[in-house]
């Protein structure tokens, strides 16, 4: 194992790539049971409004966010080959992306706890 | 030594492994003087002379040009030769050393780099020349193409970039920084006539594309040099040559076409 900051970016972006990737199944299953009728879409949407679901949906935001925002990191790196500036980069991302977190996960903390 | 310079004593925690007598590797302390001038391959010479004979690792000429003690100091890859003692020592005055990372090891500090030369042989890492423009006396090349090579031509084959790449830990076929680093400096070396063969082996999910731009490569390299700038740049020529072959298919088929 070597630790560096570049490893770090790397095991971030894939546990939030397999995330999303899982966090897709689960919309497929929701939305897709619109299909099976009106009761089931309810049943099912209502299964996924709880409290925990909703905490859920912050680390959904967390992951969607790091993830682009790592994208656009390795972007300007193939584009302008700016390998020296790798660590401010990095940390960078992780600032831009936990702003982006607190703004949107607020709200949605919010309208939990007021129910 | 300098006489100015006191002694103090540094605790040397080095991973052992020797493959007759032990099932995994474990480690093993020596306490040992030292002062500024005392480097890792100093410490480790200290130990193998006057403490523990059967230490074993890889060193030839102590001058960071031969590439042989590269080794993992506290965690990162670096040659003990040119790294002073001091530096490494933890606050209780402690250094780890291992074997580097990734890969197989064959005894103590030594491991087996069978992997790392094969995947820089699959580089054609020599000048391919074609002979069509000898020069009478020799080539002179420009400080700008010179500076283009971004010092690649200085890599000493040490392996610290290899293994400090987790692509390298998990997939045995990639062709490693090393490689790709000397299969960019031929790819723009003006006197070299290989360029779309060279490019065509290394743009391959075994080669530049598997990359995941990690940066650990740079982050160990003890000559400063960038390999991954070198795999981005192959990356995009390597895309630019595929564009070109896709074209020039599409105009030969006119050219069929227009026989027919």
């Amino acid at each position: 194992m070597y630790k560096t900051t570049g490893f770090l970016s790397f095991v971030l972006r894939r546990v939030t790539g397999v995330a999303l990737v899982l966090y897709l199944l689960l919309h497929i299953w929701v939305i897709g049971s619109a299909l099976s009728g009106p009761e089931t879409f309810d049943t099912r949407l209502n299964f996924v409004q709880t409290d925990f679901f909703k905490v859920l949906e912050i680390a959904l935001l967390a992951a969607v966010i790091y993830h682009a925002f790592d994208g656009i990191r390795l972007l300007l790196m193939n584009w302008f080959k700016v390998t020296d500036k790798r660590k401010n980069l990095f940390y960078a991302v992780i600032v831009v992306s936990a702003l982006m977190v607190i703004a949107g996960g607020l709200p949605i903390l919010l309208f939990m706890l007021e129910g | 030594m300098s006489e100015r310079q006191t002694e103090q004593i540094a605790t040397v925690r080095i991973q052992r492994f020797n493959p007759e007598k032990d099932n995994k590797p474990h480690m093993q302390d020596f306490k040992l003087a030292y002062t500024r001038d005392t480097t890792l391959l100093d410490a480790l010479h200290e130990i193998k002379s006057h403490q523990d004979g059967t230490l074993t690792y890889r060193r030839s000429c102590r001058h960071a040009i031969c590439g042989s003690c590269a080794m993992n100091i506290n965690g990162h890859n670096m040659l003990a030769c040119n790294s002073p003692l001091f530096q490494h020592l933890g606050r209780k005055g402690v250094v780890t050393i291992k074997p580097l990372p990734y890969l197989p090891i064959i005894k103590d500090l030594v491991v087996d780099r069978t992997r790392f030369w094969k995947q820089y042989l699959r580089v054609k890492p020599w000048l391919i020349h074609s002979g069509k423009t000898v020069p009478e006396k020799e080539y002179r090349i420009s400080q700008e193409e010179v500076d283009a090579l971004n010092k690649a031509e200085t890599c000493i084959m040490c392996g610290a970039c290899y293994s400090a790449c987790p692509v390298v830990g998990s997939h045995d076929n990639y062709i490693g920084p090393h490689a790709l680093l000397k299969s960019f400096l031929r790819v723009l070396d003006p006197r070299d006539d290989a360029s779309l063969v060279r490019l065509e082996e290394v743009g391959t999910r075994e080669g530049v594309y598997r990359c995941h731009t990690i940066f650990n490569c740079i982050d160990a390299c003890p000559k400063g040099l960038d390999p991954t700038k070198a795999i981005e740049t192959l990356r995009n020529l390597a895309v630019k040559r595929i564009a070109f072959e896709e074209e020039k298919q599409k105009r030969q088929q006119t050219l069929s076409d227009k026989t027919a």
